[in-house]
């Protein structure tokens, strides 16, 4: 029998610590802090979605998210959830759910008025009803136009015209501004005699059953939807998305089958905060129900696009009506309200019932003076919108602060309203919710952004209220493996301080707002910002 | 062995290898390898049962194929008469009459009580751009047991008797909208009376209580010929759930008594409603006072179940239905309702009216009143189901109505009931 050489123990040996020590880096890497990509800005390219249709239920929706909530939420009022599907400099990246845009790369006014495109609406001549909705609280048909394309077209309320055709179309250029997916949608004007019955159109009966769309079936849909001086009729006309529907995404999970969807929805930030920009935009009807998942293809490859869809219940409609004064305020359901409002009889008046709105039918129900971003809430609630956190608000009111008063303007003028006084109006709710919204998440550090080194020191810029808050640096040395810090004496300026170390981490401290931790790559050819965490006190803008 | 170490340090360099290649200093190459992972095991979501369930109730809508019913045929539940109790039926409708601008309508119902109804209708609800509108209606009722508490005022409780009314009528009416939220019209008719014996054990038929000059006509059948005029202003804000506006209604009536000649009378019927809105709509005052009027020339008179009575769901809500009847007729209504939460507003009522022969008997002082509180259950501001319970010196009476507390308006004329 031959034994082992202490040559080869020690070959043997040499192996064993070198797959240990491949183990450790490995572990290493796992927990170390920075990637050498870091930070992030767009998604890596998408794994091919091989995704089914899915179909949600709208009662199902509203009782499971009303009584029986899914998804992680936090336990306690006051704590939060970290938020996800973020970069390391608490950005959003580029995916199939959002796009950055006016807040990073500042649209002109133009691209602002244009959105997600403006230069398809229906073509003129004969439009071709395809099928039918006379049901329902918002009836419409599809139709195709002359150049093929089809398009849904929906109404205004008798009661009030220009109302929900406006809000569709100023809230989608919004939110595309904002960063979401969304189809275009068009104000459009036609005629009676423009619309033509196509082939095998059909519309459901009052048994469920598809039949064939009669002339009386426009004929009664049209009785339903306001009417010009010109005897013109107006509506909003939203392209069909490119791609193939597969259903609503939901608010809370992931989609099981969509390989690229891999966060929780309540934990991702571009839904957590949708909130706040449903909130700016009073998009109450922010449901599951209005969002579709496509399945679309890119270099070959399918996968899942996420777009927001029908804004009809934004600004001041509620589609089918002006808004309820409660939309925004409180939940269709809310047990402490309705036990209130059981137990005094009526006698307790919120103070929401006490706002106040213009007379103006096409600007509906739509104010600033009670609004409230805080508490601010959908018709039923949300996971992902329950799990917002002051990070993500701040990020959120980071993107709205981007909008000047002229921008929204601009996009206000989209809605094409004939009444000057609803232009005024809801360009002015707009601007001052901005400005609540602002006020309220982004007063002191909160409205630090930007950071970034220029000429050897941390800047950053300011998109809070007022006066700047002054930048109390401290600085320390960061190890990406160990997270540990040691504050460097005496380097209390925004100037880096001459360390040789890989990376350096400015603590900013304030008295109002929440304190930011800002690391910097120290390499020696060039120093960036890799992250920034901002950290609330718990409990607070709760 | 040379070679066995050997090919143990290839294993284990190769494995070190993957190792490094997975530690890969990339968060794009991390999150693609998640990808990579979640698509190896990626499946489709599966609605639980519940969701299951509500996705085919919403797919197949047995509800709505159950009341669309088979060929035009559909099940027809409610719309008897007051105090008439549960009825059901068997209803044909169909709506592609002449391209779709005339409707016909037919219904047999009965009540487990026995109280049956035929009818037939015939409208054209939209004519010339939606200006004009028409309708035949022809209806038959066999009410097995009205109840008949004596006349005027100051009837008793105790009173209670019943009688058995068959009525048939034929109308035609003819409408025109000259401006949105303006109606007027006219209709011509004829109704066929034949009133009997109750069939209620419980009480004494009618007939043996009440003398043939305390229940006028009592023993007499009597057919009219009846024509008129209405007149109504609608702007409430949403006639299914009102909130604010008003909707007041005339309609004028001329009974010429075709058999006997003796019971003539004109009949006017008044009301008008009025909603005021507090707080953002959230609460709202709610006003209804109504009148019927009728005038009888020298020698004539009204038979005791043409005139109008008060009590029951729609006006004196602490009272059971057809409590008072009397040749005029005078009650008001009034509401607070609050929102609870979106899909159900409560009120708090109180009604007071009075039935009268002569306007100086009409006073405050004389008038019956009673107070209650009511839930109204609403889906998108329609108030689809009523429940009210009112209070009066008579006790107390629940109603669970699947409509709003106060009428549309003279959609036509109908029975010998006092219905509009």
């Amino acid at each position: 029998m031959r034994t082992l050489s202490v040559k080869s123990f020690a070959a043997v040996g040499a192996a064993a610590l070198f797959i240990l020590g491949g183990l450790r880096a490995e572990s290493l890497a796992a927990s170390k802090k920075f990637y050498s990509d870091d930070p992030i800005w767009q998604s890596p390219k998408p794994a091919p979605a091989h995704t089914a249709s899915r179909k949600l239920n709208e009662y199902y929706d509203f009782l499971s998210n009303t009584f029986f909530p899914a998804g992680e939420r936090a336990a306690h009022t006051g704590t939060f959830l970290p938020s996800q599907a973020i970069n390391t400099v608490d950005e959003v990246a580029n995916s199939a759910w959002f796009t950055n845009r006016h807040a990073m790369r500042g649209m002109s006014i133009e691209a602002l008025k244009i959105g997600p495109g403006n230069s398809h609406p229906p073509a003129a001549g004969m439009w071709t009803v395809v099928a039918a909705k006379n049901e329902g609280i918002t009836p419409g048909f599809r139709i195709k136009d002359a150049a093929g394309r089809q398009y849904l077209v929906k109404f205004d309320p008798l009661s009030n015209p220009e109302l929900a055709s406006a809000a569709d179309v100023i809230t989608s250029k919004f939110f595309y501004a904002l960063g979401y997916n969304v189809p275009e949608n068009y104000v459009v004007h036609f005629d009676r005699g423009q619309i033509q019955i196509g082939q095998d159109a059909s519309v459901k009966d009052a048994k469920g059953n598809k039949r064939p769309i009669r002339e009386s079936d426009i004929d009664e849909m049209l009785a339903k939807a306001p009417r010009r001086a010109d005897g013109s009729y107006r509506a909003m006309a939203s392209m069909v998305i490119a791609g193939k529907p597969i259903g609503p995404f939901q608010y809370h999970g992931t989609r099981g089958d969509d390989p690229n969807d891999l966060v929780e929805h309540e934990h991702r930030r571009d839904l957590r905060a949708l909130r706040t920009f449903c909130a700016w935009l009073g998009h109450d009807d922010s449901k599951a129900l209005n969002s579709l998942d496509m399945l679309v293809e890119e270099d070959g490859v399918p996968y899942v696009k996420h777009y927001l869809i029908d804004f009809g219940a934004s600004l001041g409609s509620a589609s089918f009506m002006a808004n309820s004064p409660r939309d925004g305020n409180v939940y269709l359901f809310d047990w402490k309200t309705s036990a209130t409002q059981f137990l005094t009889l009526g006698l307790y008046a919120p103070k929401w019932q006490h706002a106040k709105y213009p007379a103006i039918p096409a600007a509906g129900r739509f104010e600033y003076e009670v609004f409230d971003p805080l508490h601010w809430v959908g018709d039923y609630p949300s996971t992902a919108f329950r799990n917002e956190n002051p990070a993500d608000r701040a990020w959120a009111a980071r993107k709205i602060a981007a909008f000047t008063e002229d921008e929204i303007r601009a996009i206000v003028s989209t809605g094409q309203y004939s009444d000057p006084a609803a232009v005024a109006w809801i360009a002015r709710c707009l601007i001052e919710r901005r400005n609540k919204i602002v006020h309220a998440f982004l007063t002191g550090t909160a409205g630090l952004d930007g950071f970034e080194i220029r000429d050897g020191q941390l800047e950053a810029a300011y998109v809070g209220p007022s006066s700047r808050p002054p930048m109390n640096v401290r600085w320390a040395s960061f190890d990406n493996f160990t997270g540990q810090k040691n504050f460097l004496p005496g380097a209390s300026s925004p100037v880096l301080p001459a360390v040789g170390v890989e990376y350096l981490l400015a603590e900013i401290e304030s008295l109002n707002g929440p304190a930011i931790s800002v690391y910097v790559r120290n390499a020696a050819d060039r120093k960036s910002v890799v992250g920034v965490e901002r950290h609330f006190a718990p409990g607070r803008h709760q | 062995m040379r070679n066995i170490l050997n090919s143990i340090l290839l294993v284990l360099a190769a494995a070190s290898a993957n190792h490094l290649m997975a530690q890969s200093d990339s968060r794009l190459a991390e999150i693609a390898a998640r990808q990579e992972e979640k698509a190896a095991k990626a499946q489709p979501d599966e609605p639980n049962s519940v969701e299951r369930g509500m996705l085919w109730f919403r797919e197949e809508d047995p509800l709505r194929k159950f009341s669309a019913g088979i060929g035009g045929f559909r099940p027809k539940i409610g719309g008897l008469g007051a105090g008439t109790g549960f009825a059901a039926g068997l209803e044909y409708r169909k709506t592609d009459l002449t391209r779709a601008r005339l409707t016909l309508r037919t219904a047999a119902q009965s009540t487990f009580r026995g109280d049956r109804k035929l009818d037939l209708q015939l409208s054209a609800p939209r004519i010339g751009s939606d200006k004009f509108f028409a309708e035949f209606y022809a209806v038959r009722h066999d009410y097995q047991r009205l109840n008949y508490y004596g006349p005027g005022p100051d009837s008793q409780k105790t009173g209670r008797t019943d009688y058995r009314l068959e009525d048939t009528a034929m109308d035609f009416t003819f409408g025109v909208r000259p401006l949105r939220r303006l109606t007027a019209g006219s209709s011509a008719g004829y109704v066929f009376n034949n009133v009997g014996h109750g069939t209620d054990s419980r009480f004494a038929s009618t007939e043996t209580v009440y003398s043939p000059a305390q229940a006028v006509g009592i023993d007499q059948q009597v057919n009219f010929l009846r024509a008129g005029v209405f007149a109504q202003y609608d702007w409430r804000d949403n006639p299914d759930g009102p909130r604010h506006g008003g909707n007041y209604f005339a309609q004028f009536s001329d009974y010429r008594d075709q058999t006997l000649g003796v019971y003539g009378f004109r009949r006017v019927d008044l009301e008008a409603q009025h909603y005021v809105p507090i707080l953002n709509e959230r609460r709202v005052f709610a006003f209804r006072a109504k009148s019927t009027l009728t005038d009888r020339g020298g020698d004539q008179s009204v038979p005791f179940y043409m005139q109008p009575s008060l009590g029951g769901a729609e006006d004196l809500r602490g009272y059971r239905p057809y409590r008072f009847r009397g040749n005029n007729l005078f009650v008001a209504s009034a509401e607070y309702r609050w929102e609870v939460f979106s899909g159900l507003d409560m009120a708090l009522f109180g009604d007071a009216g009075q039935v009268f022969d002569r306007r100086s008997e009409l006073k405050i002082g004389n008038m019956e009143s009673d107070i209650g509180f009511g839930l109204r259950f609403n889906q998108r501001d329609k108030t689809f189901l009523r429940l009210d319970v009112g209070f009066s010196h008579e006790g107390f009476q629940v109603w669970v109505k699947f409509n709003n507390v106060f009428k549309k308006g003279p959609v036509h004329t109908s029975s010998a009931l006092g219905d509009f």
